[in-house]
């Protein structure tokens, strides 16, 4: 309790002398630096009121002689009193400040200051006087028009920017990078806010003449947090384009998946595909930009994690609902295929990318051994023009689980000698590393396998590297369904 | 009913009373009653604010208040203002309450503690009063940031913002006005005259007339206040503005030539009235042989390059206001004695000189040499 407050009494300094030198916000620097300053002022004033409510106001004045003056200041801030709930929460610090019975004048007049500074905030700050002399002389007060003041100048201001975005070449009407910059800076605080939602997509979606990025990154950032904890609703479109511009989102979105993927204790398929669709990232992976950053991304995670079964699941169901996505996409740009797997041969990639329940089943065969044959022409391809060697092809076959599952498939189902190819298939999708000889002898032991145990299930497993192999040579595959309770829905 | 009506009554006083230095006798119950009306009349507007009888007795009350307070003559209502205003009565009172210094300690208390009760189960059906406030207060920082760092005023006025939502209001209450009492618009704005600016008055009129009709649809909740019937509302401007033609002179003075262009085009009614004014403004002004221009005799006469100016504007217009403009130029031409050499009549002059603006216009415009209509 003592060091609580002690810190609150640390805080409390840092944060006046913040808002002195904030002041009205009305420069660039004030600006940008109360924008990144909001979430943590919030959070002290919600310190604050747990502190104050606890006691009367006399108390209150002892313990924070300039408790008057900080929270004066605060009210003056224009995105302090803009931002989330930062309002409501100053009002009850400040109610805090009234003497239930004054004994004096002097907490007379404190109660009404209070009352004063109260009305302030809430009286909407006057600008024009034109304006407020005309409203009041029709009778209005500001509670009876200020929605829709707001929503005219979102709707001007989100035309403004369209109208900017369209007509490049009409120097008049332009936007100066400056307005755009200020007004960026001016939504950090509103994004939560409905109203101010067509002036945020707007600012996303039309992103003028400028060649470099003229928006300042606290507004990327702070659509992005909103995204993710789903504080606004924005068309696809918008979010697209956010994630092209400011990287740092992207990725972001990313870490927060896998945040998710990590905390939730059992992760069956199903909730996986839930916790992908969720994130919106499956239909922006449609831009072959965004889709290489979440590749990589995937690609990275299994690298640090060993082939981590969880993650090749995720990847699988991720691949499935992207190309859901994108048989859903209408647009008129359709990329090609190789903007999405640069590395990989395009016949290759095509092949890959056919949904596996599409091919019919006498063709079955066919196609794996066609498969088969592709990858291990890249496996063994050494020349110059190849990228990563096994590793690569690897990486690319895992993304579609599908395949594998039909391996094991038709391996189970056919009573006549397992082909080559569809061994070799098997055996590369669990050992990528093993050398020739390792691979060869890992399919002699399929073949002998399913005759010991009657079923082949290939699920999850470490991929790891060679020097796992169990000493007397029978594959992993026969000991997973054990040791993999969360995936059993693979096969 | 009728207590409903009573208590419409009595909320109504309330409010107005809520502004004056009487509240000093308020203690903290005279608060809580007066809060709870308030929610009680909000719960009956949202409740009932479509219903046809219940509005419609509701509003009568309200009329027939306003109209024994004689407020079209005098100034805003002190009480509730309109039918709308219900849908925030509460927010209203407590407005008008914070503002009041002269509350009393313990009424004060009460109702800070009343409105801000702290953070706790929201109410699952309707928004809090504590929220509706917070709300108030984010919209008005919102408002006030979009304003300083945003907004640019558009230079055509009927598209900006702020002219915009001056106009809405102004439309909302002419059409209100005219509900209570048939000649309540035409008095209504001759007050309005009196005490506002006049400046932003005309120009707010003028975006008034350009707002765009939409058919009448039913009340909504969503927007309390801003709803755009401008049929009637517009009607009532034509007809005041025709009625005053101090105003009308002064109107057609402060603005500019293409926005008066857009208002008379669009409402017909305007257009001889002004064509009257163009020509009294031209027939004052006499020819200056040694500058070889027009000029006025008094300070205050409409210069030449104005008059010019506004009769290009209205040239340009669609017809049928194009050829009435220039019908009127030909008669006053000829009745001038119809002279084709220029520095005898301003109106040979002004048609020269819209003929030639015409010609290089088109020429600028890669158009054909043509001399088409003018």
């Amino acid at each position: 309790m003592a060091q609580e407050s002690v810190d609150l009494s640390c805080d409390y300094q840092f944060w006046m002398q913040k808002l002195s030198v904030w002041d009205q916000a009305s420069t660039l620097g004030t600006q940008q630096d109360t924008c990144v300053h909001l979430a943590r002022f919030q959070e002290f004033l919600r310190k604050m009121y747990e502190a104050l409510k606890e006691m009367d106001s006399n108390t209150i004045f002892e313990r924070f002689p300039t408790i008057d003056q900080l929270l004066a200041k605060a009210c003056w801030n224009p995105f302090i009193l803009a931002y989330d709930e930062s309002q409501k929460i100053l009002i009850w610090c400040l109610c805090c400040l009234i003497n239930k019975e004054p004994q004096n004048s002097r907490q007379s007049k404190l109660n009404s200051w209070v009352q004063g500074v109260l009305s302030h905030i809430l009286s909407a700050l006057r600008f024009d006087k034109e304006v407020a002399l005309f409203t009041q002389g029709l009778g209005y007060a500001p509670i009876d028009y200020y929605p829709g003041l707001l929503k005219n100048m979102v709707l001007s201001l989100a035309s403004e920017l369209r109208e900017n975005h369209l007509n490049g070449f009409n120097t008049q009407r332009r936007m100066t990078p400056e307005r755009l910059a200020s007004l960026s800076r001016v939504c950090v605080p509103l994004i939560t806010l409905p109203d101010v939602d067509p002036l945020v997509e707007a600012l996303l979606v039309c992103h003028g003449h400028e060649p470099q990025e003229i928006l300042q990154p606290e507004f990327f950032e702070a659509v992005n947090e909103a995204i993710l904890l789903k504080k606004i609703s924005l068309p696809m479109s918008a979010v697209v384009c956010l994630w092209l511009r400011h990287l740092p989102s992207l990725e972001k979105a990313m870490l927060h998946l896998f945040e998710k993927l990590i905390s939730s204790e059992r992760n069956c398929l199903r909730r996986i595909e839930c916790f992908i669709k969720d994130s919106s990232l499956p239909q922006a992976a449609c831009h072959p930009a965004i889709f290489r950053v979440v590749d990589e991304m995937f690609r990275c995670a299994l690298l640090e994690t060993d082939g981590a079964p969880e993650i090749i699941a995720t990847i699988q169901v991720f691949m499935q609902c992207f190309l859901e996505a994108l048989e859903k996409e209408n647009k008129q740009l359709r990329f090609a295929l190789k903007t999405y797997f640069p590395y990989t041969s395009p016949s290759l990639a095509m092949v890959l990318l056919q949904d596996p329940q599409d091919v019919p089943r006498g063709c079955w065969l066919q196609t794996l051994k066609h498969i088969s044959e592709l990858l291990r022409e890249a496996v063994e391809d050494q020349t110059h023009g190849s990228r990563g060697g096994p590793l690569e092809s690897w990486f690319l076959f895992i993304h579609f689980g599908g395949w594998a599952e039909m391996v094991a498939e038709q391996l189970l189902r056919s009573a006549a000698e397992p082909p080559a190819a569809l061994l070799w298939l098997l055996a590369f999708y669990y050992s990528p590393h093993d050398g020739r000889q390792q691979r060869a002898q890992t399919m002699m032991a399929y073949v002998v396998a399913p005759c010991r145990r009657g079923n082949l299930q290939p699920c999850g497993q470490r991929h790891s590297p060679p020097t796992e192999v169990a000493q007397d040579g029978t594959p992993h595959v026969a000991h997973c369904p054990a040791r993999r309770p969360f995936l059993p829905e693979v096969v | 009913m009728e207590s409903l009506l009573q208590h419409l009554d009595r909320f109504s006083e309330l409010l107005a009373v809520s502004r004056t230095a009487h509240v000093r006798t308020w203690d903290p119950v005279t608060v809580r009653r007066a809060l709870q009306w308030a929610r009680y009349l909000r719960h009956i507007h949202r409740r009932f604010g479509r219903h046809g009888p219940i509005r419609t007795a509701l509003e009568r009350r309200l009329h027939n208040q306003w109209r024994q307070e004689g407020v079209f003559g005098r100034g805003p209502v002190p009480g509730l203002a309109s039918f709308q205003a219900l849908g925030h009565c509460d927010v209203l009172l407590s407005l008008r309450l914070l503002e009041n210094q002269a509350l009393g300690d313990a009424a004060r208390h009460h109702l800070v503690q009343q409105l801000f009760p702290g953070p706790g189960v929201p109410d699952a059906d309707e928004e809090t009063l504590q929220e509706s406030l917070a709300r108030l207060a984010r919209c008005g920082s919102a408002v006030h940031m979009l304003r300083f760092n945003g907004y640019r005023k558009n230079l055509n006025l009927q598209e900006d913002s702020l002219m915009k939502t001056q106009a809405d209001l102004l439309l909302e209450r002419l059409q209100e006005v005219g509900k209570a009492e048939a000649e309540g618009p035409a008095r209504f704005l001759s007050s309005l005259w009196e005490r506002l600016p006049q400046n932003n008055f005309l120009k707010v009129i003028a975006v008034a007339l350009l707002q765009p009709p939409l058919s009448p649809r039913p009340q909504e909740e969503s927007e309390p206040s801003i709803h755009k019937t401008p049929g009637e509302g517009s009607q009532a401007l034509v007809h005041w503005l025709l009625g005053n033609s101090e105003v009308f002179a002064a109107f057609c003075r402060a603005l500019p030539a293409g926005l008066l262009t857009l208002v008379t085009s669009r409402h017909p009614a305007l257009s001889p009235v002004y064509l009257g004014l163009l020509t009294d403004w031209g027939q004052r002004l006499h020819y200056d042989l040694q500058k070889g221009i027009w000029v006025g005799t008094e300070s205050q006469d409409v210069p030449w390059e104005e008059l010019h100016n506004r009769f290009q504007s209205l040239c340009q217009a669609p017809p049928p206001l194009k050829d009435k403009v220039l019908t009127a130029l030909e008669t006053c031409k000829a009745q001038d004695g119809d002279f084709e050499v220029p520095g005898l009549s301003i109106w040979t002059d002004l048609l020269l000189a819209l003929r030639s603006g015409a010609f290089r216009k088109r020429q600028v415009l890669g158009l054909s040499p043509g001399l088409s209509s003018v």
